[in-house]
C-alpha cells in the first residue's frame, strides 16, 4: 500500500526526470571531454604503434642498410626487401614493401632495427584508395618519415630512457 | 695407433692415441667452438677459442692441439671452460666491427653464433677499434679485412691446398694484417674455397655481395657438371633464381673443396642471352611460338624431310657432352626408334679413326695415395683442378711426378721432371718407355718397338714406373687431336699393363662417361660425326650444340647444317647467332641446376640430382622435350613421368672399345707444325662462357697462341700478330713444331686447323 502511494508521489513530482536532468545540468557546466576529431586529437603514448615510416639521417642519407632483420622477425611476413650494392659501395635496399593488410602492428620490426630506420609513428588515421594502396613502398615510407621526422624524433627520445 | 679410452663430460669414449682432442669431440658430436681449426688444414691453435678443461692441467688446453692420452678427463661444458672461452671471445671482439647487419656472413657466421652464446652485452674495451685497409683481390672474392680475426685459414689454404701462397700475414700483434703479397689478385683456380672456410665475413663472395641473407635461400644438394669429378655442392636459390653455390662434403669425390668454375658458373642462368621461348623459322623469318606449334613444326619437318621418304639414314643426331645421362639415353632411344643410327657426341675429334680409347681405372681418393704419376698432355691444374688437388696431396706425401707436355705450364707442386716434347714425338717417348720396361722384364719385343731409340727421358720414366708400387698414367686433353692419338693411348695402356700401373683418361670431360655408357655413338653401321658432316644429310637433331666452340671441323659443321634442304632442330639454352643461322626450329632447354638428371664421374659414381630451381619462362628440361617429341612421333615406350624412370631403364651398354693397332711406322715422325687448340678452362661449355664474372678473371681472359721462335719463323708471325684469330706470344717454353692455343669465348674459330 505504502509502496503504491510512494510510486504515485514520485510520478506526480517527476522525480526520475529530475534525477536525469541533474546529470544533464551537472555536465552542462562541467569541463567537456569530447574531442572534435579530426580538428582536435587526444594525446597519444610515445609507444603508440601506428603507420610505419623509414627515417633518414639529418644529412639526408637513408638509414636503412638492408640487413633484413625486420623481414626475418616479422611474424606476419608483411615485409619484403630486395637489396643490392649501391654505386658508392654501401648496402642499400632497392625495394622495401610493407603490406599493411598483413601487418599486425606488433612493433618487432622497429625493435629489431639496428639503425632505427623503420619506426612505427603515431599516425593511425590513413586510408587506401585502392587495393594496391595497402602496400607501403620504400618511397611512401620515406615520405612518411621525412614529413614526421620531428615528431618521430621527439617520441623516440621520450621513450629512449625506458629501453 | 692403439685404441684408448678417455672421459669427456663424464662419458667414456674410445679414441686413437695421439689424436687431437677436437677430432674425438667432433666424431662424438660434442660441440667445441673453433675458428682457426679446420679438419682439412694444419693445426696452428692461434684463436684459442677451443680451450677446454683437462683434468690435471692447471690451465685450460686448446682442444685442437691437445693429443688424447689414456685416462684423460675432459670437461667441455664446465665453468672453467666456459669462462676461458668467454674471455677469448672478448679479446676477439675487441677489434671485430659490430657491422653484422651489413655483413654478408651474417646469419652463417661462426663468430656471430659464438658471440650470441658467449659474448657479453657490454664490452669493457672502450678504446678505438683498429681499421684495416682492404686490398682488391680480384673479381671473385670481396675482402673486408677489418673483420678479420687472424685465424689464418685462408693463408693455410693457399699454402696447403691451392699450392700458391697468395695471402699472408704481415706485421705482428695489433698490426698483423692478412693481405695478398702481390697486387695482382688471387690467381688460384680454387680460390672460391676461401669464402667457405673464412669463419667471419672478411672474405665473402663478390658476385653475391649484399644480395641476400643466408637464411632467405633454399639449399638443395646438387652435382657440378663442368668436369669429370662431379663435385658435390649445395645450390642456394631465392625466388626461383640460383643465387649462390657452396661446396658439400664428400671425401670420395671432392672432399670439401670445389673449383671456381663450379662455384661461380650459376651466374649464366640469368644471363640476358638465355633462350626463353620456342622459335620456328617460316619462310626465312623467325617467329616466337608456343611449344605446341614449335613441336608440331619440328615433327612435321622431320616427317616431310626424312620419315616420309624412308630416309632415316640421312638424319643425324649430335649431342654435346654437357647433357645429362637421361638426356643422352632418350636422345639415342628416339633416333634408334625412328631407324636412325647416326648418333655421336665426339664433336671435337679431328679424326675418329685416331681416337683415344682408354679406360680410367683409378678412383679419386686413390690418386692421393700414388707414389708416381706420369702426366701426358694436360695443363692439369687449370683443366682439372680437383684431380690436380689430389695429385698435389700425393706429392706432399712424397710422390714423384713426371710430365710430358708441349709447353711449360704452372704446376702448384714440384715436379720430378718436366719434359717439353713436340706433339709428334710423344708417341716415340712412350714407345721408348714401353721398350725399356719390356727389356727390363725380359719380354720379347714386338716389331714396332725394335727400331725405337730409348732416350734418357724414356729411360728415366721407365725406371720410375718400375720402381713404383702404385703409379698412374694420366692422359690429357691435348692429345685428342695428336697425330698419334690412338697410338699414344694404346701405348699408355700397354705401359700400364706391363708396369702394373693404372690409367686416368682426362681427354674427355663433362658428362662424357655417361654418353659413352648409354652408347651415344654410331649404332650398327651408322655414321660418326665427321662422316655426317661430310655427307649430304637431310636433317639434324642437335642437343645443346654451339658449333663454333664444340666442333673440330667447325666450317664443315656449319656448312652441313646450313644447307637449304637440311632440316635442323636445335635444343639450346642460350641464344647464338650461328645456331639461329642454320636452325629451322630452336627449342629452349633447361640449363644446369634447372633439370634433374645424372652425372657419371671418373669413379663411375652415378650421381643423380634434382632440379634446384624451375627453368625460367617457357624453358623446359631437355628430357621432357625429348619425351614429348617421341610421343608426337608416336614412338612406343616413352611413358616416363620423371627422369628417375628414365634412369632406371638405362643399362650398361658401352660401345665396344676396340683397340687400334699400333702403327708400324713409328720410325718416322709426322712432319709439320701441330696446333693444339684448347678452349680456355672457363670457356669449355656454354654455361661457363656465359658466366660473366668468371670471364673477367685471369683464367677467363686467357686467349693466346704460344709458340717458339722457330715455329713463329716458319709460320711467319711475330709478337702482336694474330694466329687463327688469337694473339701470338712467342716463348721458348713451347716445344718445337707446335702452337698451343688457349682460346676463350671471344674467339670462336674452334678447330679450323
Amino acid at each position: 500500500m505504502i509502496k503504491k502511494i510512494n510510486k504515485l508521489i514520485k510520478s506526480f513530482t517527476l522525480n526520475e526526470l529530475r534525477i536525469g536532468l541533474k546529470i544533464t545540468v551537472k555536465e552542462l557546466v562541467n569541463k567537456k571531454i569530447t574531442v572534435q576529431f579530426p580538428e582536435e586529437r587526444t594525446p597519444i603514448s610515445s609507444r603508440f604503434r601506428g603507420l610505419h615510416a623509414l627515417r633518414r639521417y639529418p644529412n639526408g642519407e637513408e638509414r636503412c642498410i638492408a640487413c633484413k632483420l625486420c623481414e626475418a622477425v616479422c611474424p606476419a611476413n608483411a615485409i619484403t626487401i630486395e637489396s643490392e650494392m649501391r654505386d658508392d659501395g654501401t648496402r642499400r635496399t632497392t625495394q622495401y614493401d610493407i603490406d599493411l593488410f598483413k601487418c599486425i602492428f606488433c612493433g618487432f620490426c622497429e625493435e629489431s632495427c639496428p639503425v632505427d630506420a623503420i619506426v612505427e609513428t603515431q599516425i593511425f588515421d590513413y586510408v587506401f584508395e585502392s587495393r594496391k594502396g595497402s602496400i607501403m613502398t620504400k618511397e611512401r615510407l620515406l615520405e612518411v618519415g621525412s614529413q614526421n621526422e620531428k615528431v618521430i624524433n621527439q617520441t623516440k627520445l621520450e621513450d629512449a630512457k625506458y629501453k | 695407433m692403439t685404441d684408448i679410452e678417455i672421459d669427456i663430460n663424464g662419458n667414456i669414449v674410445t679414441a686413437k692415441a695421439g689424436e687431437m682432442l677436437i677430432v674425438v669431440t667432433d666424431r662424438e658430436n660434442i660441440s667445441v667452438p673453433r675458428f682457426c681449426y679446420h679438419k682439412k688444414l694444419s693445426v696452428v691453435s692461434s684463436c684459442r677459442i677451443c680451450l677446454v678443461d683437462v683434468e690435471g692441467a692447471i690451465k685450460p688446453q686448446p682442444a685442437c692441439s691437445t693429443p688424447v692420452v689414456q685416462g684423460m678427463k675432459v670437461q667441455t661444458q664446465n665453468v672453467k671452460t666456459k669462462n676461458s672461452q668467454k674471455s677469448v671471445m672478448e679479446f676477439l671482439l675487441i677489434n671485430h666491427p659490430l657491422d653484422c647487419p651489413i655483413c654478408d656472413q651474417g646469419g652463417e657466421c661462426e663468430l656471430q653464433d659464438l658471440a650470441v652464446e658467449y659474448g657479453s652485452d657490454v664490452s669493457s674495451f672502450s678504446e678505438g677499434k683498429r681499421i684495416v685497409t682492404d686490398s682488391d683481390i680480384g673479381v671473385l672474392i670481396q675482402t673486408d679485412m677489418t673483420r678479420c680475426i687472424h685465424c689464418t685459414r685462408c693463408v693455410r689454404f693457399g699454402v696447403e691446398i691451392a699450392g700458391i701462397m697468395e695471402m699472408g700475414g704481415t706485421g705482428r700483434g695489433e698490426n698483423l694484417k692478412i693481405e695478398p703479397f702481390l697486387e695482382q689478385g688471387i690467381q688460384s683456380e680454387l680460390s672460391g674455397n676461401m669464402i667457405d672456410i673464412c669463419p667471419v665475413g672478411a672474405l665473402t663472395s663478390k658476385p653475391f655481395k649484399y644480395e641476400l641473407r643466408s637464411w632467405q635461400m633454399n639449399s638443395i644438394s646438387s652435382i657440378a657438371r663442368h668436369d669429370l669429378v662431379g663435385s658435390n655442392l649445395f645450390v642456394q636459390s631465392y625466388k626461383g633464381k640460383v643465387k649462390r653455390v657452396v661446396s658439400a662434403d664428400n671425401d670420395l669425390v671432392n672432399e670439401i673443396w670445389i673449383s671456381d668454375r663450379d662455384r661461380f658458373s650459376y651466374e649464366s642462368l640469368t644471363h640476358e642471352n638465355r633462350l626463353l621461348k620456342p622459335q620456328i623459322k617460316v619462310q626465312g623469318r623467325w617467329n616466337q611460338v608456343s611449344w605446341e606449334v614449335a613441336l608440331d613444326y619440328a615433327i612435321k619437318g622431320l616427317n616431310s624431310h626424312i620419315l616420309k621418304h624412308q630416309k632415316a639414314d640421312q638424319l643425324g643426331g649430335l649431342v654435346s657432352n654437357t647433357a645429362t645421362m637421361e638426356e643422352f639415353y632418350l636422345f639415342k632411344k628416339i633416333l634408334t626408334e625412328i631407324g636412325c643410327d647416326n648418333i655421336d657426341y665426339r664433336l671435337n675429334v679431328k679424326n675418329l679413326d685416331n681416337t683415344i680409347l682408354l679406360d680410367s681405372n683409378i678412383k679419386l681418393d686413390a690418386l692421393e695415395k700414388i707414389d708416381y704419376a706420369l702426366i701426358i698432355g694436360t695443363n692439369i691444374r687449370l683443366e682439372q683442378p680437383m684431380i690436380n688437388h689430389r695429385l698435389r696431396k700425393a706429392t706432399k706425401k712424397g710422390a714423384d711426378i713426371d710430365v710430358l707436355n708441349v709447353m711449360v705450364f704452372d704446376f702448384n707442386y714440384s715436379l720430378h721432371t718436366e719434359n717439353i716434347i713436340a706433339p709428334n714425338k710423344i708417341a716415340f717417348i712412350l714407345a721408348g718407355v714401353l721398350k725399356s720396361i719390356m727389356i727390363n722384364d725380359g719380354q720379347e719385343l714386338p716389331d714396332y718397338l725394335i727400331a725405337i731409340d730409348v732416350d734418357e727421358i724414356a729411360k728415366n720414366i721407365a725406371y720410375k714406373m718400375l720402381n713404383s708400387d702404385s703409379s698412374v698414367i694420366i692422359l690429357g686433353e691435348h692429345i685428342i687431336n695428336n697425330v698419334d692419338a690412338s697410338t699414344i693411348a694404346n701405348l699408355v695402356a700397354k705401359i700400364a699393363k706391363s708396369a702394373n700401373s693404372r690409367t686416368l683418361n682426362l681427354s674427355i670431360t663433362g658428362n662424357t662417361i655417361a654418353a659413352n655408357l648409354v652408347g651415344c655413338v654410331p649404332q650398327n653401321s651408322g655414321m660418326n660425326v665427321n662422316t655426317m658432316l661430310a655427307s649430304d644429310m637431310r636433317g639434324f637433331i642437335l642437343l645443346d650444340i654451339y658449333p663454333q666452340y664444340n666442333f673440330h671441323h667447325l666450317g664443315a659443321a656449319i656448312k652441313a647444317f646450313e644447307k637449304d634442304d637440311t632440316f635442323v632442330i636445335s635444343l639450346n639454352s642460350f641464344k647464338d647467332d650461328i645456331v639461329v643461322g642454320y636452325s629451322d626450329v630452336i627449342l629452349p632447354i633447361a640449363s644446369i641446376y634447372e633439370t634433374s638428371g645424372t652425372h657419371l664421374n671418373i669413379n663411375n659414381d652415378m650421381q643423380s640430382y634434382t632440379a634446384a630451381v624451375k627453368a625460367p619462362n617457357e624453358v623446359k628440361p631437355a628430357w621432357k622435350v625429348l619425351k614429348v617429341m617421341a610421343d608426337l612421333l608416336e614412338l612406343p615406350g616413352f611413358n616416363y613421368e620423371d627422369s628417375t624412370q628414365v634412369l632406371a631403364e638405362i643399362s650398361y651398354q658401352s660401345h665396344v672399345i676396340h683397340n687400334h693397332d699400333i702403327k708400324d711406322n713409328l720410325t718416322s715422325y709426322h712432319n709439320g707444325i701441330s696446333v693444339i687448340w684448347q678452349n680456355s678452362p672457363y670457356s669449355i661449355d656454354a654455361v661457363l662462357r656465359h658466366s660473366e664474372t668468371l670471364q673477367e678473371t685471369k683464367i677467363g681472359q686467357m686467349n693466346n697462341a704460344y709458340m717458339n721462335q722457330t715455329s713463329a719463323k716458319t709460320l711467319k708471325v711475330s709478337v702482336g700478330d694474330k694466329y687463327l684469330g688469337v694473339l701470338v706470344i712467342i716463348t721458348d717454353t713451347v716445344a718445337d713444331d707446335c702452337v698451343f692455343i688457349n682460346a676463350n669465348q671471344t674467339t670462336n674459330i674452334y678447330g679450323q686447323v
